[in-house]
């Protein structure tokens, strides 16, 4: 039950807001995307599947929002954000690849406030 | 395997194309965009439309801009280009005038739209993705039948490190 509430949205903030900074370190560096970048991108994308799970659990156990449409569309399009911006990067062959993978990270920060909106047990 | 072996031109990297480089990010960010506002605009008309009817077809009509930018940014090609400069074109007028109406009456907007307050739901990014996106633009359009290296060339910019 706490763990909608908390640890995996605030360790997705977290693990995004890092990755964006990591990123942006790399696009300034001048660096094309690397191994240990996408494993980073890895790891945010598993935790959002994470998150997916859990909140689909909650909906399962009867509770729903308001606006449901709305959440199952973010349930569905969060866990395509990493993935896209995977493979639009690698498709990159130069400092601009680490780029997109940064928005992918402020992004899933973002979808998490956006989550809390939807619905508040969701908490960070 | 059985690719054309007498091919004119040598292998070469990927060719220089509004789809690369710093067009790779904005084309990143106009999806998300183009993404976010259909299906915003999706499920308000779906479930509440006579809400707020003027911000949700604004909503849906953004959508069609952000798509319409995102694909020929993608494509590349002369004719998408010029698509491109006037859906972005038309992204930043939107923008404005959206922004300035949201605030000057409130009542026609009791639910915000992508543009409302010049995009400060959205951190602002509807104001400037436009901006950017025909600051990139305009870099392709000089000497558009030359290709985009020999405008780099003509131009006497610097070429960038991407």
């Amino acid at each position: 039950m706490s763990s909608v509430n908390g640890a995996v949205p605030t360790t997705i903030i977290v693990a995004g807001l890092a990755l964006a900074g990591y990123a942006l370190l790399l696009t300034a560096l001048n660096r094309r995307m690397s191994v240990p970048l996408l494993a980073a991108l890895g790891v945010l994308e598993i935790l959002l599947l994470v998150l997916v799970g859990l909140i689909v659990a909650r909906l399962a156990s009867g509770e729903h929002p308001a606006s449901l449409a709305t959440l199952i569309g973010y349930l569905i399009a969060m866990p395509l954000v990493p993935v896209a911006a995977g493979f639009w990067g690698l498709l990159e062959r130069s400092r601009w690849g680490p780029a997109v993978i940064a928005v992918a990270g402020l992004v899933a920060a973002v979808l998490m406030v956006r989550l809390h909106q939807i619905w508040p047990v969701i908490h960070v | 395997m059985s690719e054309p072996m007498a091919s004119p031109e040598p292998p070469v990297p990927p060719r220089a194309s509004t789809r690369t480089g710093p067009g790779r990010l904005l084309i990143a960010v106009y999806a998300l965009f183009a993404l976010s506002a259909s299906a915003r605009a999706g499920v308000q008309i779906a479930t509440k439309f006579h809400h707020a009817p003027v911000a949700y077809l604004l909503s849906a009509f953004a959508a069609v801009v952000y798509i319409l930018a995102t694909v020929t940014l993608a494509v590349g090609s002369p004719t998408a280009r010029r698509i491109a400069v006037v859906s972005c074109s038309v992204e930043l007028v939107g923008v404005l005038a959206i922004g300035t109406w949201s605030l000057a009456d409130p009542a026609t907007f009791p639910d915000a739209t992508v543009w409302s307050g010049y995009g400060s739901g959205y951190g602002f990014v509807p104001l400037v993705l436009p901006v950017f996106g025909l600051l990139w633009l305009r870099r392709w359009n000089r000497g558009t039948r030359q290709g985009a290296k020999d405008v780099v060339a003509e131009t006497k910019e610097p070429v960038p490190p991407y």
